[in-house]
Protein backbone atom coordinates (compact mmCIF):
# COMPACT_ATOMS: atom_id res chain seq x y z
CA UNK A 1 0.00 0.00 0.00
CA UNK A 2 2.94 2.23 0.22
CA UNK A 3 3.01 2.91 -3.16
CA UNK A 4 -0.70 4.46 -3.21
CA UNK A 5 -0.32 6.28 0.00
CA UNK A 6 -2.85 9.23 0.51
CA UNK A 7 -1.78 12.54 0.32
CA UNK A 8 -3.50 16.08 0.22
CA UNK A 9 -2.47 16.73 -3.29
CA UNK A 10 -4.23 13.14 -4.08
CA UNK A 11 -6.70 14.33 -1.70
CA UNK A 12 -7.47 17.72 -3.28
CA UNK A 13 -6.94 15.83 -7.33
CA UNK A 14 -9.53 13.18 -5.80
CA UNK A 15 -12.28 15.98 -5.02
CA UNK A 16 -11.56 17.74 -8.54
CA UNK A 17 -12.26 14.41 -10.57
CA UNK A 18 -15.04 14.04 -8.39
CA UNK A 19 -16.33 17.23 -9.43
CA UNK A 20 -15.60 16.50 -13.09
CA UNK A 21 -17.37 13.53 -13.11
CA UNK A 22 -20.28 14.87 -11.56
CA UNK A 23 -20.99 18.07 -13.79
CA UNK A 24 -20.14 16.02 -16.57
CA UNK A 25 -22.76 13.33 -16.04
CA UNK A 26 -25.47 15.21 -14.07
CA UNK A 27 -26.56 17.10 -17.40
CA UNK A 28 -27.36 13.87 -19.25
CA UNK A 29 -28.93 12.00 -16.21
CA UNK A 30 -31.49 15.21 -16.79
CA UNK A 31 -31.54 14.60 -20.41
CA UNK A 32 -32.45 11.35 -19.05
CA UNK A 33 -35.09 11.93 -16.72
CA UNK A 34 -36.58 15.21 -18.81
CA UNK A 35 -37.24 12.42 -21.98
CA UNK A 36 -38.88 9.97 -18.97
CA UNK A 37 -41.42 12.55 -17.41
CA UNK A 38 -42.12 13.75 -21.04
CA UNK A 39 -42.54 10.03 -22.16
CA UNK A 40 -45.12 9.88 -18.84
CA UNK A 41 -47.22 12.58 -19.90
CA UNK A 42 -47.10 11.65 -23.49
CA UNK A 43 -48.50 8.02 -22.14
CA UNK A 44 -49.07 8.31 -18.95
CA UNK A 45 -50.49 4.11 -19.08
CA UNK A 46 -47.81 3.33 -21.32
CA UNK A 47 -49.74 1.74 -23.52
CA UNK A 48 -47.73 2.63 -26.68
CA UNK A 49 -44.53 0.86 -25.11
CA UNK A 50 -46.25 -1.93 -23.68
CA UNK A 51 -46.83 -3.02 -27.75
CA UNK A 52 -43.30 -3.44 -28.08
CA UNK A 53 -42.44 -6.71 -29.08
CA UNK A 54 -42.18 -9.65 -26.12
CA UNK A 55 -40.13 -12.20 -28.62
CA UNK A 56 -37.20 -13.30 -27.43
CA UNK A 57 -34.85 -11.87 -29.98
CA UNK A 58 -37.12 -9.14 -31.48
CA UNK A 59 -37.90 -7.57 -27.66
CA UNK A 60 -33.85 -6.65 -27.17
CA UNK A 61 -33.09 -5.66 -30.84
CA UNK A 62 -36.69 -3.18 -30.74
CA UNK A 63 -35.40 -1.97 -27.23
CA UNK A 64 -31.71 -1.62 -29.15
CA UNK A 65 -32.79 -0.01 -31.56
CA UNK A 66 -34.71 2.64 -29.45
CA UNK A 67 -31.09 4.03 -29.01
CA UNK A 68 -31.46 5.90 -32.48
CA UNK A 69 -34.49 7.19 -31.18
CA UNK A 70 -33.40 8.14 -27.92
CA UNK A 71 -29.63 8.92 -28.02
CA UNK A 72 -28.30 9.17 -24.85
CA UNK A 73 -25.29 7.61 -22.66
CA UNK A 74 -25.14 5.08 -19.58
CA UNK A 75 -26.24 7.57 -17.37
CA UNK A 76 -28.99 9.39 -19.18
CA UNK A 77 -30.40 6.05 -20.39
CA UNK A 78 -31.27 4.23 -16.87
CA UNK A 79 -34.36 6.75 -16.33
CA UNK A 80 -35.53 6.28 -19.84
CA UNK A 81 -35.18 2.63 -18.76
CA UNK A 82 -36.81 2.73 -15.48
CA UNK A 83 -39.86 4.43 -17.19
CA UNK A 84 -39.70 1.43 -19.92
CA UNK A 85 -40.17 -0.97 -17.16
CA UNK A 86 -42.59 0.80 -14.70
CA UNK A 87 -45.27 0.91 -17.87
CA UNK A 88 -45.03 -2.46 -18.31
CA UNK A 89 -43.13 -2.54 -21.47
CA UNK A 90 -41.79 -6.31 -22.40
CA UNK A 91 -38.90 -7.09 -20.40
CA UNK A 92 -36.52 -7.87 -23.28
CA UNK A 93 -37.49 -4.66 -24.83
CA UNK A 94 -36.52 -2.56 -21.93
CA UNK A 95 -33.11 -4.49 -21.17
CA UNK A 96 -32.84 -4.10 -25.22
CA UNK A 97 -32.54 -0.49 -24.64
CA UNK A 98 -30.96 -0.34 -21.03
CA UNK A 99 -27.79 -2.75 -22.27
CA UNK A 100 -27.47 -1.50 -25.88
CA UNK A 101 -28.99 2.04 -26.58
CA UNK A 102 -25.68 3.86 -24.57
CA UNK A 103 -23.53 2.38 -27.79
CA UNK A 104 -26.36 1.92 -30.51
CA UNK A 105 -27.11 5.75 -31.10
CA UNK A 106 -25.66 8.36 -33.80
CA UNK A 107 -23.72 10.40 -31.35
CA UNK A 108 -21.61 7.37 -29.88
CA UNK A 109 -21.19 5.53 -33.30
CA UNK A 110 -20.21 9.11 -35.09
CA UNK A 111 -17.26 9.86 -32.55
CA UNK A 112 -16.44 6.49 -32.58
CA UNK A 113 -15.71 6.64 -36.22
CA UNK A 114 -14.65 10.17 -35.69
CA UNK A 115 -11.49 8.85 -33.13
CA UNK A 116 -10.67 5.44 -35.51
CA UNK A 117 -11.56 5.83 -39.32
CA UNK A 118 -8.79 4.10 -39.92
CA UNK A 119 -9.84 1.10 -37.89
CA UNK A 120 -12.88 -0.14 -40.14
CA UNK A 121 -13.23 -4.05 -38.33
CA UNK A 122 -13.85 -1.25 -34.83
CA UNK A 123 -16.37 0.63 -36.25
CA UNK A 124 -18.31 -2.69 -37.04
CA UNK A 125 -17.59 -4.91 -34.20
CA UNK A 126 -18.48 -1.87 -31.65
CA UNK A 127 -22.25 -1.96 -32.80
CA UNK A 128 -22.21 -5.85 -33.40
CA UNK A 129 -20.29 -6.25 -30.09
CA UNK A 130 -22.86 -4.09 -28.00
CA UNK A 131 -25.60 -5.86 -29.81
CA UNK A 132 -24.63 -9.09 -28.87
CA UNK A 133 -24.23 -8.19 -25.25
CA UNK A 134 -27.34 -6.65 -24.99
CA UNK A 135 -28.95 -9.69 -26.20
CA UNK A 136 -26.87 -11.73 -24.23
CA UNK A 137 -27.78 -9.87 -20.94
CA UNK A 138 -31.20 -9.83 -21.93
CA UNK A 139 -31.88 -14.10 -22.74
CA UNK A 140 -29.88 -14.34 -18.99
CA UNK A 141 -31.93 -11.55 -16.80
CA UNK A 142 -35.73 -13.12 -18.25
CA UNK A 143 -34.72 -16.30 -16.73
CA UNK A 144 -34.75 -15.04 -13.33
CA UNK A 145 -38.44 -14.21 -12.13
CA UNK A 146 -39.15 -10.37 -11.80
CA UNK A 147 -39.77 -10.54 -8.19
CA UNK A 148 -35.98 -11.65 -7.82
CA UNK A 149 -34.76 -9.01 -10.95
CA UNK A 150 -36.49 -5.79 -10.29
CA UNK A 151 -35.89 -4.01 -7.00
CA UNK A 152 -39.05 -3.52 -5.13
CA UNK A 153 -40.38 -0.20 -5.86
CA UNK A 154 -39.70 -0.65 -9.84
CA UNK A 155 -41.61 -3.73 -9.56
CA UNK A 156 -44.70 -2.29 -7.60
CA UNK A 157 -44.93 0.62 -10.46
CA UNK A 158 -44.97 -2.04 -12.94
CA UNK A 159 -47.38 -4.79 -11.29
CA UNK A 160 -50.00 -1.50 -11.23
CA UNK A 161 -49.16 -1.25 -14.98
CA UNK A 162 -49.65 -4.26 -16.40
CA UNK A 163 -52.21 -6.07 -17.77
CA UNK A 164 -54.39 -8.16 -15.41
CA UNK A 165 -53.61 -11.16 -17.75
CA UNK A 166 -50.11 -10.58 -16.59
CA UNK A 167 -50.07 -9.10 -12.84
CA UNK A 168 -53.36 -10.19 -10.89
CA UNK A 169 -54.78 -7.57 -8.61
CA UNK A 170 -53.38 -9.64 -5.02
CA UNK A 171 -49.63 -8.36 -7.12
CA UNK A 172 -50.52 -4.85 -7.67
CA UNK A 173 -48.93 -3.50 -3.89
CA UNK A 174 -50.23 0.52 -3.43
CA UNK A 175 -53.02 -0.02 -6.32
CA UNK A 176 -56.86 -1.19 -5.90
CA UNK A 177 -56.78 -3.35 -2.69
CA UNK A 178 -54.79 -1.77 0.27
CA UNK A 179 -54.44 1.07 -1.68
CA UNK A 180 -54.44 4.57 0.60
CA UNK A 181 -57.40 6.92 0.62
CA UNK A 182 -56.71 10.00 -1.91
CA UNK A 183 -56.26 12.95 -0.21
CA UNK A 184 -58.96 15.20 -0.38
CA UNK A 185 -59.01 17.98 -3.18
CA UNK A 186 -58.04 21.23 -3.16
CA UNK A 187 -60.41 24.06 -3.73
CA UNK A 188 -57.94 25.13 -6.35
CA UNK A 189 -56.27 21.92 -8.53
CA UNK A 190 -52.87 22.09 -9.36
CA UNK A 191 -52.16 21.89 -13.05
CA UNK A 192 -51.84 18.25 -14.41
CA UNK A 193 -48.13 18.73 -14.49
CA UNK A 194 -47.28 19.14 -11.36
CA UNK A 195 -47.43 15.67 -10.13
CA UNK A 196 -45.34 15.14 -13.39
CA UNK A 197 -42.99 17.43 -12.10
CA UNK A 198 -42.78 16.33 -8.86
CA UNK A 199 -42.36 12.81 -9.92
CA UNK A 200 -39.44 13.76 -12.32
CA UNK A 201 -37.94 16.09 -9.37
CA UNK A 202 -37.55 12.75 -7.36
CA UNK A 203 -36.75 10.43 -9.60
CA UNK A 204 -33.63 12.87 -10.84
CA UNK A 205 -32.78 13.33 -6.84
CA UNK A 206 -32.73 9.89 -6.14
CA UNK A 207 -30.81 9.15 -9.19
CA UNK A 208 -28.06 11.85 -8.20
CA UNK A 209 -27.52 10.61 -4.90
CA UNK A 210 -26.73 7.36 -6.59
CA UNK A 211 -24.70 9.05 -9.13
CA UNK A 212 -23.01 10.99 -6.22
CA UNK A 213 -21.43 8.01 -4.89
CA UNK A 214 -20.60 6.35 -8.11
CA UNK A 215 -18.34 9.24 -8.40
CA UNK A 216 -16.67 9.16 -5.76
CA UNK A 217 -16.01 6.12 -5.70
CA UNK A 218 -14.73 6.14 -9.29
CA UNK A 219 -12.68 9.36 -8.69
CA UNK A 220 -11.01 7.92 -5.82
CA UNK A 221 -9.63 4.82 -7.37
CA UNK A 222 -8.78 6.23 -10.67
CA UNK A 223 -6.69 8.49 -8.69
CA UNK A 224 -4.94 5.81 -6.60
CA UNK A 225 -4.38 3.56 -9.16
CA UNK A 226 -1.91 4.34 -11.67
CA UNK A 227 -3.09 4.09 -15.45
CA UNK A 228 0.21 2.41 -16.04
CA UNK A 229 -1.23 -0.50 -14.29
CA UNK A 230 -3.92 -1.21 -16.45
CA UNK A 231 -2.13 -0.19 -19.23
CA UNK A 232 1.16 -2.17 -18.77
CA UNK A 233 -0.28 -5.48 -19.56
CA UNK A 234 -1.05 -3.99 -22.98
CA UNK A 235 0.46 -6.79 -24.99
CA UNK A 236 -0.47 -9.89 -23.15
CA UNK A 237 -3.77 -11.67 -25.23
CA UNK A 238 -6.23 -12.24 -22.11
CA UNK A 239 -4.50 -10.15 -19.35
CA UNK A 240 -4.46 -7.22 -21.71
CA UNK A 241 -8.89 -7.50 -22.26
CA UNK A 242 -8.63 -8.45 -18.43
CA UNK A 243 -6.97 -5.28 -17.29
CA UNK A 244 -8.76 -3.23 -20.00
CA UNK A 245 -12.16 -3.88 -18.47
CA UNK A 246 -11.19 -2.86 -15.22
CA UNK A 247 -10.18 0.74 -16.47
CA UNK A 248 -13.12 0.74 -18.17
CA UNK A 249 -15.09 0.22 -14.97
CA UNK A 250 -13.01 2.90 -13.28
CA UNK A 251 -12.55 5.47 -15.74
CA UNK A 252 -16.66 5.76 -15.75
CA UNK A 253 -16.28 8.74 -18.30
CA UNK A 254 -19.45 8.70 -21.09
CA UNK A 255 -19.66 6.52 -23.86
CA UNK A 256 -20.31 9.62 -26.15
CA UNK A 257 -16.08 10.81 -25.58
CA UNK A 258 -14.97 6.56 -24.82
CA UNK A 259 -13.63 6.37 -28.04
CA UNK A 260 -11.70 9.32 -27.40
CA UNK A 261 -10.06 8.28 -24.77
CA UNK A 262 -9.15 4.99 -25.81
CA UNK A 263 -7.54 6.54 -29.29
CA UNK A 264 -4.83 8.01 -26.34
CA UNK A 265 -4.06 4.52 -25.61
CA UNK A 266 -4.94 2.24 -28.83
CA UNK A 267 -1.34 1.90 -29.99
CA UNK A 268 -0.21 0.37 -26.51
CA UNK A 269 -3.26 -2.75 -26.28
CA UNK A 270 -3.99 -5.52 -28.20
CA UNK A 271 -7.28 -4.54 -30.34
CA UNK A 272 -9.58 -7.39 -28.32
CA UNK A 273 -8.30 -5.40 -25.06
CA UNK A 274 -9.70 -2.31 -26.96
CA UNK A 275 -12.82 -3.74 -28.14
CA UNK A 276 -13.24 -4.49 -24.91
CA UNK A 277 -12.73 -0.92 -23.25
CA UNK A 278 -15.65 0.14 -25.66
CA UNK A 279 -17.82 -2.44 -25.32
CA UNK A 280 -17.50 -2.74 -21.48
CA UNK A 281 -17.69 0.85 -20.47
CA UNK A 282 -21.23 1.63 -21.97
CA UNK A 283 -23.00 -1.44 -20.33
CA UNK A 284 -21.29 -0.94 -16.40
CA UNK A 285 -18.96 1.44 -14.82
CA UNK A 286 -18.74 2.79 -11.55
CA UNK A 287 -20.59 5.38 -11.85
CA UNK A 288 -23.50 3.35 -13.63
CA UNK A 289 -23.82 0.63 -11.49
CA UNK A 290 -24.57 2.96 -8.58
CA UNK A 291 -27.66 3.87 -10.60
CA UNK A 292 -28.61 0.14 -11.65
CA UNK A 293 -29.64 0.07 -7.71
CA UNK A 294 -32.96 1.61 -8.67
CA UNK A 295 -33.58 -0.66 -11.31
CA UNK A 296 -32.44 -4.09 -10.02
CA UNK A 297 -31.66 -6.24 -6.94
CA UNK A 298 -28.27 -6.49 -5.64
CA UNK A 299 -28.03 -10.09 -6.97
CA UNK A 300 -29.39 -9.12 -10.70
CA UNK A 301 -26.70 -6.63 -10.74
CA UNK A 302 -24.05 -9.12 -9.78
CA UNK A 303 -25.51 -11.01 -12.54
CA UNK A 304 -25.21 -8.33 -14.79
CA UNK A 305 -21.75 -7.83 -13.86
CA UNK A 306 -20.57 -11.27 -14.37
CA UNK A 307 -22.37 -11.76 -17.65
CA UNK A 308 -21.36 -8.94 -19.55
CA UNK A 309 -17.59 -9.62 -18.02
CA UNK A 310 -17.62 -13.06 -19.28
CA UNK A 311 -19.28 -12.23 -22.54
CA UNK A 312 -16.92 -9.22 -23.06
CA UNK A 313 -13.36 -10.96 -22.19
CA UNK A 314 -14.64 -13.52 -24.60
CA UNK A 315 -15.34 -11.34 -27.62
CA UNK A 316 -12.13 -9.42 -27.05
CA UNK A 317 -10.36 -13.11 -26.89
CA UNK A 318 -11.75 -13.95 -29.99
CA UNK A 319 -10.66 -10.85 -31.75
CA UNK A 320 -6.77 -11.06 -30.46
CA UNK A 321 -6.85 -14.63 -31.99
CA UNK A 322 -8.38 -13.36 -35.22
CA UNK A 323 -6.20 -9.99 -35.34
CA UNK A 324 -2.60 -10.98 -33.93
CA UNK B 1 -40.40 18.96 4.53
CA UNK B 2 -41.78 19.35 1.13
CA UNK B 3 -39.36 22.17 0.41
CA UNK B 4 -36.41 20.03 0.97
CA UNK B 5 -36.30 18.29 -3.00
CA UNK B 6 -36.92 21.57 -4.85
CA UNK B 7 -34.14 22.96 -2.17
CA UNK B 8 -32.09 20.61 -3.31
CA UNK B 9 -32.25 20.36 -6.77
CA UNK B 10 -32.25 24.41 -6.74
CA UNK B 11 -29.36 24.58 -5.03
CA UNK B 12 -27.68 21.79 -8.03
CA UNK B 13 -28.92 24.27 -10.05
CA UNK B 14 -26.86 26.71 -8.65
CA UNK B 15 -24.10 24.77 -8.39
CA UNK B 16 -24.08 24.17 -12.13
CA UNK B 17 -24.12 27.99 -12.93
CA UNK B 18 -21.63 29.19 -10.38
CA UNK B 19 -19.82 26.49 -11.86
CA UNK B 20 -20.34 27.99 -15.61
CA UNK B 21 -20.11 31.74 -14.23
CA UNK B 22 -16.95 31.47 -12.18
CA UNK B 23 -15.15 29.84 -15.00
CA UNK B 24 -14.84 26.49 -12.52
CA UNK B 25 -15.24 24.74 -15.42
CA UNK B 26 -12.32 25.28 -17.52
CA UNK B 27 -10.56 23.06 -14.51
CA UNK B 28 -13.20 20.36 -15.14
CA UNK B 29 -14.54 19.65 -18.73
CA UNK B 30 -13.40 20.05 -21.93
CA UNK B 31 -15.08 23.69 -23.35
CA UNK B 32 -17.58 21.66 -25.46
CA UNK B 33 -19.74 20.67 -22.82
CA UNK B 34 -19.69 23.99 -20.68
CA UNK B 35 -22.81 25.44 -23.09
CA UNK B 36 -24.69 21.95 -21.59
CA UNK B 37 -24.39 22.92 -18.32
CA UNK B 38 -25.54 26.03 -18.32
CA UNK B 39 -28.05 24.69 -20.16
CA UNK B 40 -28.28 22.08 -17.14
CA UNK B 41 -28.35 24.60 -14.95
CA UNK B 42 -30.52 27.05 -15.59
CA UNK B 43 -33.21 24.33 -16.12
CA UNK B 44 -32.62 22.68 -12.79
CA UNK B 45 -33.09 26.21 -10.88
CA UNK B 46 -36.36 26.62 -12.86
CA UNK B 47 -37.92 23.42 -12.11
CA UNK B 48 -37.39 23.53 -8.23
CA UNK B 49 -38.95 27.02 -8.70
CA UNK B 50 -41.97 25.73 -10.56
CA UNK B 51 -41.96 22.63 -8.17
CA UNK B 52 -42.09 25.51 -4.74
CA UNK B 53 -44.92 27.52 -6.63
CA UNK B 54 -47.29 24.52 -8.02
CA UNK B 55 -47.43 21.42 -5.15
CA UNK B 56 -48.88 18.39 -6.66
CA UNK B 57 -52.28 16.94 -4.90
CA UNK B 58 -50.60 13.04 -4.59
CA UNK B 59 -46.26 13.42 -3.85
CA UNK B 60 -44.94 10.59 -5.72
CA UNK B 61 -42.56 9.05 -2.30
CA UNK B 62 -39.05 10.04 -1.85
CA UNK B 63 -36.45 7.77 -0.49
CA UNK B 64 -35.75 10.45 3.21
CA UNK B 65 -32.05 10.29 2.77
CA UNK B 66 -31.73 11.45 -0.75
CA UNK B 67 -32.93 14.84 -0.83
CA UNK B 68 -30.78 15.95 2.24
CA UNK B 69 -27.72 13.86 0.65
CA UNK B 70 -28.19 15.48 -2.68
CA UNK B 71 -28.68 19.36 -0.92
CA UNK B 72 -25.52 18.14 1.33
CA UNK B 73 -23.48 17.71 -1.48
CA UNK B 74 -24.68 20.56 -2.86
CA UNK B 75 -23.52 22.85 -0.55
CA UNK B 76 -20.11 21.22 -0.23
CA UNK B 77 -19.62 21.27 -3.49
CA UNK B 78 -20.57 24.85 -3.87
CA UNK B 79 -18.17 25.84 -0.84
CA UNK B 80 -15.11 23.64 -1.80
CA UNK B 81 -13.86 24.66 -5.08
CA UNK B 82 -11.35 22.36 -7.17
CA UNK B 83 -7.93 22.87 -6.23
CA UNK B 84 -6.09 20.03 -8.32
CA UNK B 85 -2.85 18.93 -8.11
CA UNK B 86 -1.91 18.41 -11.80
CA UNK B 87 0.97 17.06 -11.49
CA UNK B 88 -0.37 14.53 -9.17
CA UNK B 89 -2.78 13.65 -11.69
CA UNK B 90 -0.24 13.72 -14.98
CA UNK B 91 1.62 11.05 -12.53
CA UNK B 92 -0.54 8.71 -12.47
CA UNK B 93 -1.65 9.06 -16.31
CA UNK B 94 0.36 7.92 -19.06
CA UNK B 95 1.11 10.42 -21.65
CA UNK B 96 -1.34 10.99 -24.68
CA UNK B 97 -0.74 9.53 -27.99
CA UNK B 98 -1.48 12.81 -30.07
CA UNK B 99 -2.49 10.87 -32.96
CA UNK B 100 -2.48 12.00 -36.58
CA UNK B 101 -3.86 15.16 -35.98
CA UNK B 102 -3.17 18.01 -38.39
CA UNK B 103 0.37 19.83 -37.36
CA UNK B 104 0.67 23.58 -36.87
CA UNK B 105 4.06 23.64 -39.56
CA UNK B 106 3.00 26.74 -40.30
CA UNK B 107 3.20 28.14 -37.43
CA UNK B 108 7.09 30.14 -36.91
CA UNK B 109 9.12 28.29 -33.84
CA UNK B 110 8.49 30.86 -31.56
CA UNK B 111 4.57 30.60 -32.01
CA UNK B 112 4.00 27.05 -31.14
CA UNK B 113 2.75 26.08 -28.03
CA UNK B 114 3.93 23.40 -25.86
CA UNK B 115 0.91 20.80 -27.54
CA UNK B 116 2.52 21.81 -30.70
CA UNK B 117 5.87 20.82 -30.14
CA UNK B 118 5.23 17.87 -28.30
CA UNK B 119 3.06 16.85 -31.46
CA UNK B 120 5.76 17.93 -33.92
CA UNK B 121 8.43 15.67 -32.07
CA UNK B 122 6.07 12.95 -32.21
CA UNK B 123 5.44 13.17 -35.92
CA UNK B 124 8.68 13.95 -37.15
CA UNK B 125 11.09 12.77 -33.98
CA UNK B 126 14.84 13.26 -35.93
CA UNK B 127 16.32 15.99 -32.96
CA UNK B 128 18.54 17.16 -36.09
CA UNK B 129 15.42 18.84 -37.68
CA UNK B 130 14.81 21.78 -34.73
CA UNK B 131 18.44 21.77 -33.16
CA UNK B 132 19.25 26.36 -32.54
CA UNK B 133 14.96 26.96 -33.31
CA UNK B 134 13.93 29.48 -30.81
CA UNK B 135 11.17 27.83 -28.42
CA UNK B 136 8.42 30.16 -26.04
CA UNK B 137 6.02 27.73 -24.11
CA UNK B 138 3.93 27.68 -21.31
CA UNK B 139 3.09 25.03 -18.70
CA UNK B 140 3.04 23.21 -15.34
CA UNK B 141 6.16 21.53 -13.97
CA UNK B 142 5.71 17.59 -14.18
CA UNK B 143 7.58 15.69 -11.51
CA UNK B 144 9.72 12.82 -13.75
CA UNK B 145 11.03 9.89 -11.15
CA UNK B 146 14.39 9.92 -11.54
CA UNK B 147 14.73 12.21 -14.13
CA UNK B 148 14.55 16.45 -14.67
CA UNK B 149 11.20 17.34 -14.18
CA UNK B 150 8.96 17.88 -17.90
CA UNK B 151 7.06 20.94 -18.71
CA UNK B 152 3.48 19.89 -19.66
CA UNK B 153 0.16 20.50 -20.39
CA UNK B 154 -2.98 18.72 -19.70
CA UNK B 155 -5.08 17.16 -22.76
CA UNK B 156 -8.83 16.64 -22.26
CA UNK B 157 -11.50 14.88 -24.26
CA UNK B 158 -14.52 14.84 -21.92
CA UNK B 159 -13.19 16.26 -18.11
CA UNK B 160 -10.88 16.08 -15.89
CA UNK B 161 -11.11 12.10 -15.54
CA UNK B 162 -9.89 11.44 -18.80
CA UNK B 163 -7.13 13.96 -18.73
CA UNK B 164 -3.44 13.14 -20.25
CA UNK B 165 -0.70 14.41 -19.88
CA UNK B 166 1.96 15.68 -22.60
CA UNK B 167 5.09 16.88 -21.76
CA UNK B 168 8.53 18.62 -23.18
CA UNK B 169 12.01 17.34 -21.98
CA UNK B 170 13.82 20.46 -20.50
CA UNK B 171 17.26 20.71 -19.70
CA UNK B 172 16.75 23.78 -16.74
CA UNK B 173 19.26 26.45 -16.35
CA UNK B 174 22.49 25.16 -14.42
CA UNK B 175 23.03 26.32 -10.79
CA UNK B 176 19.59 27.26 -9.79
CA UNK B 177 16.88 24.12 -8.28
CA UNK B 178 14.55 22.78 -10.36
CA UNK B 179 11.56 23.94 -10.15
CA UNK B 180 8.77 23.07 -7.73
CA UNK B 181 5.97 20.65 -9.37
CA UNK B 182 2.71 22.41 -10.54
CA UNK B 183 4.36 25.24 -10.61
CA UNK B 184 3.35 27.33 -13.88
CA UNK B 185 6.05 28.81 -15.96
CA UNK B 186 7.13 30.82 -19.25
CA UNK B 187 10.17 29.02 -20.53
CA UNK B 188 11.85 30.60 -23.15
CA UNK B 189 14.73 29.06 -25.48
CA UNK B 190 16.18 26.93 -27.88
CA UNK B 191 15.19 23.38 -29.40
CA UNK B 192 18.62 21.42 -28.79
CA UNK B 193 19.93 17.97 -29.01
CA UNK B 194 20.28 15.01 -25.86
CA UNK B 195 21.41 11.93 -25.46
CA UNK B 196 18.31 9.73 -23.54
CA UNK B 197 18.35 5.90 -22.91
CA UNK B 198 20.87 5.73 -25.72
CA UNK B 199 19.36 7.47 -28.01
CA UNK B 200 19.20 10.96 -28.92
CA UNK B 201 16.16 13.08 -28.55
CA UNK B 202 14.92 16.70 -28.60
CA UNK B 203 15.70 18.75 -25.23
CA UNK B 204 14.01 22.35 -24.72
CA UNK B 205 17.66 24.24 -23.28
CA UNK B 206 15.94 26.72 -20.99
CA UNK B 207 17.41 30.07 -20.95
CA UNK B 208 14.56 32.15 -19.22
CA UNK B 209 12.28 31.09 -16.45
CA UNK B 210 9.15 33.46 -16.10
CA UNK B 211 6.45 32.18 -12.82
CA UNK B 212 2.73 32.73 -14.42
CA UNK B 213 -0.41 32.40 -12.57
CA UNK B 214 -2.29 29.11 -13.64
CA UNK B 215 -3.99 30.18 -16.91
CA UNK B 216 -7.71 30.38 -16.80
CA UNK B 217 -8.01 27.49 -19.17
CA UNK B 218 -5.67 25.24 -18.28
CA UNK B 219 -6.70 22.18 -19.63
CA UNK B 220 -5.85 21.89 -23.70
CA UNK B 221 -8.37 19.99 -25.94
Amino acid sequence: MAGIAFNSAQGATVWAVFQGLLLEALPFLLIGVSIATLGRAWDPRGRWLQRLPNHPLLGPLSGAALGFALPACECGNVPVARRLLAVGAPLGSALGFLFAAPVLNPIVLLATWAAFPDRPWLLLLRPFGSLLIALVLAALLQLLPEAALLSQDLLAERRLNQPLASASLLERRGGQLGAAAPPPMALAPPPPWAELLDHGLREFLELGALLLMGSAIAALLQTLIPRDVFLSLGQAPTLSVLSLMLLALVVSVCSSVDAFLALGFADQVTPGALLAFLLLGPVIDLKSLSLFGRLFQPRAILLVVAAVSLTVLLIGQWLNLVLL
Amino acid sequence: MSWLPPLALGFWGVVLLQAWASGRLNLLLRADFHGLVLGAGLALLLLALASLRWRPQRRSRLIPWTALLMLWAALVVLATPPRPSLSTLAANRSASDLGASPLSFLSPPEQRSLTDWVRLLRNQPDPALYGGEPVRVSGFVLAVPGQAPELARLLVRCCLADATPVGLAVRWPPGRPWPQPDQWLKVSGVMGVEQHQGAARSVLLAQQLIQIPEPARPLEP
